[in-house]
Formats: C-alpha cells, sequence, structure tokens
C-alpha cells in the first residue's frame, strides 16, 4: 500500500513578499519584485535590473556566528525552512522525532562564496584561497547547512538540476513518502542573486532591459532573481494523525531530457515531460485546471512551451489558464520552481490563480491563456508546475486540492 | 520488489582507465598518486595528488564537439562510453525515454565556475565566451551525457559530498522501481580542481603537511588524505526487464544517513556509520556471517579508526574474521566519485576472485586490529560485499552488493 503524499508547510522568500502570505497576497496582486540590482556593481553591464530579495535578515533565522560560515543561498534555505515549520506549526522536537528527508535544489550553489574568492585572486593570486572555501563554497552545503541548523538526521541531498532543480526535489519527496522511506520531506530550493548567473545570461543575451514579459509578442528575455522555498510533504496519514492543515495533495511527477542543446529547450522534451506526469499521476489532460509555466520570457521558451502545451492538451489548450510568476519575481534558477510550486499549493488552496503581470500585446505563436495582468478565481482542482533547465532537465509536478476519501 | 543489476561500468581513474586496467592496478597494488604538474606547487609544502594522466577524450569522441567541455564532463563522457559499450547498450536499440542518468557530483565545476566569473572580471562581462557559461551549472556533465548519446528520459544530478555515488544510485533505484525509467546511466565524478586543492591544504586535510606525503589507511603514519579524482559510470536494470546483460552483481541493500555533526569535521564516535550500516543489514535481513569482505572507505585520516571502531560495534567478534581494505591509498580520495570507484573495485573482486590490496602499510597501529588486507591483493571467493562511505559533511552510506 503506498502513501498519499500531502503539503503540509510552506515556506518563502521572496523579492515580492517573506512567508507564504505576503508572497502570495503581492502574488495575486501582480506585484513586481523587480528593481535595480544592488549587491554588486553593475555599472560595466548594459542591463541593470533583477529580482532581489531586498528586506531578507538572516538573523531573523539564525546566529550571526551561523551566518558567517555559510552563503547567502544557506541563509536563503534556512529562512524558508525555518518558515515552513511555523507555517505547519510544529514544535522542532516533536519534527526530530520522524524520519526527515531535506532535499534542495538549486543552480548556482554557494556562488556568491565563488564569486567572493575570485575577487582575491584575480586581485592577488590564487595563493590567497581561503581555507574554508571546501566548508563553505560546494552546492552541496545548502542541504547540509539545513540539516546542521534543525539537527535533522536523515536522508540530505542537493539536487542541482539548474532551473528545474526545485520541481525535482519534490519529485524525489514525493516517491520518499509515497513509499514510506522517510515520514516528512523538507523540499526546497535555493539560490543567492549571482554575479556569474548575471554575467552569463547577459551574455546570451538573453536578459531583458526592463521588464519580464512572458507570452507577450514583444518580450525582450528573461531578469535574474533569488529566493527560496520550501515545501514540507508527509504522508496523508501522519498529516491527519497530527492535525496538519493539508494545502495539497502532490499527485505525480514527471521528468524528461531534451537530449538537445545545453541552452536551447526542445518543445518535444518539455512536451513528453508533462506526459510523464499526467500519466504518472494518473490525470487526462482535459481535467487541468491551470499551468504553472516555466514562462521565462526569452522568445524561445515561451514559444516552445507554448507549442508543447498545445501538443499535449489538443483542442483543449486554449481553456487552461497558464500564467507565468516569473513575470513578477524574475528567474529564481533553483529556486523557481519551489516558489512555483508555493503558488501552485496556494491556487488549488484558494481557488485563486496568479497572473501574468506586463502583458501588452498578444503573441500568435504563444496563443494560450496566460492569466493577462489580473488574477482570476477559479476551482482548481489540478494544477501542473513545470519546470525547465539548462541541459534539457525537464520537470513537471502534479498537485491536487485535497479531498477526504 | 525487482532487484536492481548492474550490468555495465566503466571506469577513468588515476590507477587505470577502463575496467580491466583499473583491476589490474588495484591487483598490482598500483598507486595513482604523482607530483602535480598542473599547476605551480612550489610555494606548497605537498607536492603530490592522485589524478589522471594519459586521459584522451578525442579517442572516443569528435574534438570539435570536446572543445568548450570541461574536465568533469570529459571524464564522465568518457566513463558513460565505457559503460554502455560494457553493457553492449546501443542506444538506438532501446526507447531513449525509457533510459535516465543519474549523476553524483560536487567539487569538479567549481573550477568552470570560477574561471568563467575570472574572464569576466579581467576582460570586462562581455568579453567571456557565452559557450563557457553552461559549464557553471553543476548538471551540465550529466546533461552533455544524455545529448552525446541521445538520451532522454530523467537526468538527475545528485551533489551530497563523499556519498554522491550512492546517493545518485538510490535516486536512480528510486526511479526504476516508480517506473519512470526501465534502464539507469548511474555514476560519480569529481574532477582534480585546484581551488579545492588550496583549500584543503590551508584547513590541514592533505597527507604531508604533519608526517609523509602518502596515503596510507589504517597505518599509524596516516596524516591526511591524497586529493584524487576519478569518473564511475554503471549501467543499472531491473530483473524483470533484464537485456541479454551481462550480470556483474546486484545491489542487495543501500542505506545513507546524514548525521548532523560538523561541516568538517567527523563524528568520532561514528554514529552515522554505526546507524547506516545497521539498518542496511536489518532492512534485507543479511546475516552478518555472509559479509565476506568490507570495502572501508578509510582514506589515511584519523576517519580510518572510526570506521574500524565501527565495523567492531555492528560486527562485535565476527568483526576479526571479515577481511577490510581500501583502495584510497592507491586512488586517493576522489570525493563524489569515492563511493562509485569503491562499487567498481567490488566489481573487480567478483569477477577475478580477489581483495584489492590497502597498499602503502608499513607501521601497525595497534588500535586498527582488524583483517585489514595490506599491500598485497588477497585471492579468495566473494560472495557479499559492505562498501562504506562517510564524508566529514556528515554524510555516510553502506551499500552491500551481492555476486
Amino acid at each position: 500500500m503506498k502513501n498519499r503524499v500531502v503539503v503540509i508547510g510552506l515556506g518563502v522568500i521572496s523579492s515580492i513578499g517573506i512567508g507564504k502570505d505576503d508572497f502570495f497576497d503581492a502574488l495575486i496582486n501582480g506585484k513586481s519584485g523587480i528593481s535595480k540590482v544592488e549587491s554588486f556593481d553593475v555599472s560595466s553591464f548594459d542591463r541593470k535590473y533583477g529580482g532581489e530579495v531586498k528586506n531578507f535578515n538572516p538573523l531573523d533565522f539564525m546566529t550571526s556566528k551561523e551566518t558567517k560560515n555559510m552563503g547567502r543561498a544557506s541563509q536563503l534555505a534556512i529562512g524558508s525552512s525555518s518558515l515552513a515549520i511555523s507555517d505547519a506549526g510544529i514544535s522542532l522536537d516533536e519534527l526530530k522525532k520522524y524520519r526527515i528527508a531535506v532535499l534542495f535544489g538549486t543552480t548556482m550553489g554557494e556562488a556568491n562564496i565563488i564569486e567572493l574568492l575570485d575577487k582575491e585572486w584575480v586581485k592577488k593570486g590564487i595563493n590567497y584561497v581561503d581555507k574554508f572555501f571546501v566548508s563553505r563554497a560546494t552546492a552541496n552545503l545548502l542541504s547540509v547547512n539545513v540539516g546542521l541548523h534543525f539537527k535533522f538526521k536523515g536522508i540530505n541531498i542537493v539536487i542541482p538540476t539548474a532551473c528545474a532543480a526545485g520541481n525535482y526535489a519534490i519529485s524525489y519527496g514525493y516517491d520518499l513518502v509515497r513509499n514510506n522511506e522517510v515520514d516528512f520531506v523538507f523540499a526546497g530550493g535555493s539560490d543567492a542573486f549571482s554575479r556569474i548567473a548575471f554575467i552569463g545570461f547577459n551574455r546570451l543575451y538573453a536578459m531583458s532591459p526592463d521588464i519580464c514579459q512572458p507570452f507577450d509578442k514583444n518580450r525582450k528575455g528573461m531578469l535574474l532573481g533569488e529566493g527560496s522555498a520550501v515545501l514540507i510533504l508527509s504522508s496523508l496519514e501522519l498529516a491527519k494523525k497530527l492535525n496538519f492543515k493539508i494545502y495539497a495533495e502532490v499527485l505525480g511527477y514527471g521528468l524528461s531530457c531534451d537530449a538537445h542543446h545545453m541552452t536551447i529547450p526542445s518543445p518535444t522534451g518539455i512536451a513528453d515531460c508533462m506526459r510523464n506526469a499526467l500519466k504518472n499521476a494518473d490525470i487526462k489532460p482535459e481535467e487541468v485546471d491551470y499551468i504553472s509555466a516555466h514562462g521565462t520570457g526569452t522568445l524561445q521558451n515561451d514559444k516552445n512551451e507554448a507549442s508543447a502545451i498545445k501538443s499535449v492538451f489538443l483542442d483543449y489548450y486554449k481553456k487552461i489558464p497558464v500564467s507565468s510568476i516569473k513575470s513578477m519575481l524574475g528567474h529564481c534558477m533553483g529556486a523557481a520552481s519551489s516558489i512555483e510550486a508555493v503558488s501552485c499549493c496556494l491556487a488549488v488552496y484558494k481557488d485563486i490563480i496568479p497572473p501574468t503581470i506586463n502583458y501588452k500585446t498578444p503573441d500568435p505563436e504563444c496563443d494560450i491563456d496566460c492569466v493577462p495582468n489580473q488574477a482570476i478565481r477559479k476551482t482548481v482542482n489540478i494544477a501542473l508546475n513545470n519546470a525547465y533547465a539548462f541541459g534539457g532537465n525537464n520537470s513537471c509536478v502534479v498537485f491536487k486540492k485535497f479531498k477526504n476519501g | 520488489m525487482d532487484k536492481i543489476f548492474i550490468t555495465g561500468l566503466g571506469v577513468v581513474s588515476s590507477i587505470g582507465i577502463g575496467k580491466k586496467d583499473f583491476w589490474q592496478g588495484l591487483k598490482e597494488a598500483k598507486s595513482g598518486v604523482k607530483d602535480i604538474t598542473l599547476f605551480d606547487t612550489s610555494n606548497l609544502k605537498v607536492k603530490k595528488a592522485s589524478y589522471i594522466e594519459n586521459f584522451k577524450p578525442e579517442d572516443l569522441f569528435d574534438p570539435k564537439k570536446l572543445r568548450t567541455l570541461d574536465r568533469t564532463t570529459k571524464l564522465l563522457l568518457y566513463a558513460s562510453k565505457l559503460a554502455l559499450d560494457d553493457a553492449d547498450l546501443n542506444i538506438e536499440d532501446v526507447n531513449p525515454k525509457r533510459i535516465g542518468i543519474s549523476i553524483g557530483t560536487t567539487l569538479g565545476s567549481i573550477w568552470s565556475i570560477s574561471k568563467f566569473d575570472r574572464d569576466a572580471l579581467i576582460d570586462g562581462p562581455h568579453f567571456v565566451n557565452p559557450a563557457d557559461f553552461p559549464n557553471t551549472v553543476i548538471n551540465s556533465p550529466a546533461s552533455e551525457v544524455a545529448i552525446f548519446f541521445g538520451i532522454t528520459g530523467p537526468c538527475s544530478t545528485i551533489s551530497s559530498a563523499f556519498s554522491s555515488s550512492f546517493d545518485a544510485i538510490k535516486y536512480a533505484i528510486n526511479l526504476l522501481n516508480n517506473n519512470h525509467a526501465d534502464i539507469m546511466i548511474v555514476g560519480g565524478v569529481d574532477a582534480f580542481c585546484e581551488q579545492v586543492y588550496l583549500s584543503l591544504y590551508r584547513a590541514g586535510f592533505l597527507a604531508g603537511l604533519k608526517g609523509q606525503e602518502l596515503s596510507c589507511p589504517f597505518d599509524k603514519r596516516r596524516n591526511g588524505i591524497i586529493y584524487g579524482e576519478g569518473a564511475c559510470v554503471f549501467i543499472l536494470e531491473k530483473e524483470s526487464l533484464l537485456r541479454n546483460s551481462k550480470k556483474y552483481a546486484y545491489i542487495k541493500s543501500l542505506e545513507g544517513l546524514f548525521f548532523p555533526f560538523s561541516i568538517t569535521k567527523y563524528d568520532r564516535e561514528g554514529r552515522g556509520l554505526k546507524e547506516a550500516i545497521e539498518r542496511a543489514i536489518i532492512k534485507e535481513k543479511i546475516l552478518k556471517e555472509d559479509i565476506s569482505y568490507i570495502l572501508s572507505c578509510a582514506n589515511s585520516t584519523e576517519l580510518d579508526l572510526i570506521e574500524t571502531n565501527v565495523i567492531k560495534d555492528v560486527f562485535g567478534k565476527l568483526a576479526y574474521k571479515i577481511p577490510v581494505s581500501s583502495i584510497k591509498g592507491s586512488v586517493g580520495e576522489t570525493f563524489s566519485a569515492s563511493g562509485a570507484l569503491n562499487l567498481a573495485a567490488s566489481l573487480g573482486s567478483f569477477e577475478l576472485d580477489f581483495i584489492p590490496p590497502t597498499i602503502n602499510f608499513l607501521e601497525k597501529d595497534s588500535f586498527c586490529d582488524l583483517d585489514y588486507v595490506f599491500n598485497k591483493p588477497r585471492f579468495c571467493k566473494i560472495n557479499n560485499i559492505l562498501i562504506n562511505s562517510v564524508g566529514f559533511n556528515g554524510d555516510n552510506f553502506c551499500l552491500i552488493l551481492s555476486k
């Protein structure tokens, strides 16, 4: 007998709000988190905007000694995990009696630490490399730091499948709970605003000079963001036993790989991924009420995603609202799909679908219903969370409104 | 539940490339440790690493396609090609959507990430090569394997330092058991990285700072790790869907446990490892008497004694009757590849009926008093191998492999 898997706690740190309530309020009000980049000097760039989290204070969540020993991505991960624990309303002592998996997705890992070192290196030579480098710069530390902070014994891994990583963490967590290997999963994603990523996207000419306009005919590219989100998963049985609020049920997931190009997505790969997810969750295309799009706002991504949705949902595709909250947050890389998963859980919980903001001109190549500019009220029984990544690592997670029986 | 079989392997190690050379290297007690020529060590007190020489990826792949790839990716591609060939698995003959990839890697891409950044700092952000950017994402090596071989099933990358290989295997088994794939390409890779080397040096982890510069697990003179690199890939298949494949072994039990202790220190009591081994044994109802050999993760540090004590704790009197050895004297500490290299060594033990030796043994440590196989291989029949993995971040794993 397999367990049913439910979401019982949500934590999010984003440029539009910290904590799930502020975050979702901002989402349905179409608030933008985009501002002039402040975390490093952008004077030598022709692009200046990004979605930085300006009011995150790590000391709200950990001691100053801890903050000194870790990078920002780990701090964000601990922050969103703390928020998720408070949201679930369980004490740490109680939680630690159970088997716990900490799974974090990321794109850049602790790139901020590497960036600091690079500056020193360029100035003074590599011999100044810090002895703490291995204990602060490697990507695996995101989950290790969360595990150490809360003293969670159990499974602890980072899944660095770039911009789809948050979904990968939820997918693996879903199987671990479903197969009764653990009791609780902290499925998260975390990425700090990174100079390296900013340089890279800028150089790929993928970045917009001002706003992010997914699915708009005149879209000019993506914007870089940062943030972190965590979903706490448990079995339905345990959730009932401990009287948790249930936001949504996880029904299944699909993964696929384009095997095509490191940076150019393929419509076939992402269509396969959605089909795999529907099959794994055992639902029909017409049962889907909402798709949270990967929707980065680049010409290529949005066109490919729209065409993949068409090929999977056929005649039905125009009836499904498909929105991209990256229009508000920018692309938070490894955290993007976990933040979007929080949005999906709240959409099925509250029956409200967040909009794609900055939408002005329809694009015949993206003729989906992108929920332009205004949130809509609609019963959402099933929501799909799409996330694609560099390397063609595609993922799609299926959430369902929780019903007993 | 279906048994999961290993039906192919590809090894790229400092003691040999390809399974035959690797196994032969182990048998001959060869060492892959050499003086570093990759960068200048004249200011350092240590000079050695276990890195791979004579690695020529252009022998197997079109050099044009390799041009922008980093070393981690090339090592992994090479090992993957060897594994696919070894398993006689031609992607054109099977449904590529049902084949998945799960690779453990942690440290290797740091070099590429930093290089890209430094290029931008020196030349200006508009003059970096955009083709170098994909190397900065940690899932790049696994994704390149998918691209090179046309594999369109799930493609995943796992980072959990020393446990990466085994976590990647656990992840792959999960996909097989839950019907997301029929065949999985799994393994681990970490390429030599100068920053990591220097950081390990300054943090005092490397051998040679407080004694002789060599990796000598369980020897009294042990004083630190020799940093190494490697790539190792396996093909995993479910018993019910086996092609006409060669069956090297099956994974009997696999248990990992993160034990929160410290970010850079081993737990002296080895509590995480102890629990991982006990769980692995209990879960599959394995008789302790049936373990014919323990492939240790001892890396010539305090870990050697910690592991020794855990083995005694778990096995009691029986501990003294089970041969134990570590190959890290030969291949060094290869981080994300270490678990996979141990697994590759185990397959050699099954195939060639030998226990690979713990090399460089000279001085006995009275606290390390198990039946270690030192300096020369021991020839005997082996049925079940218990492989340990412990990292200084708190990660622990135990894998039990059966013939």
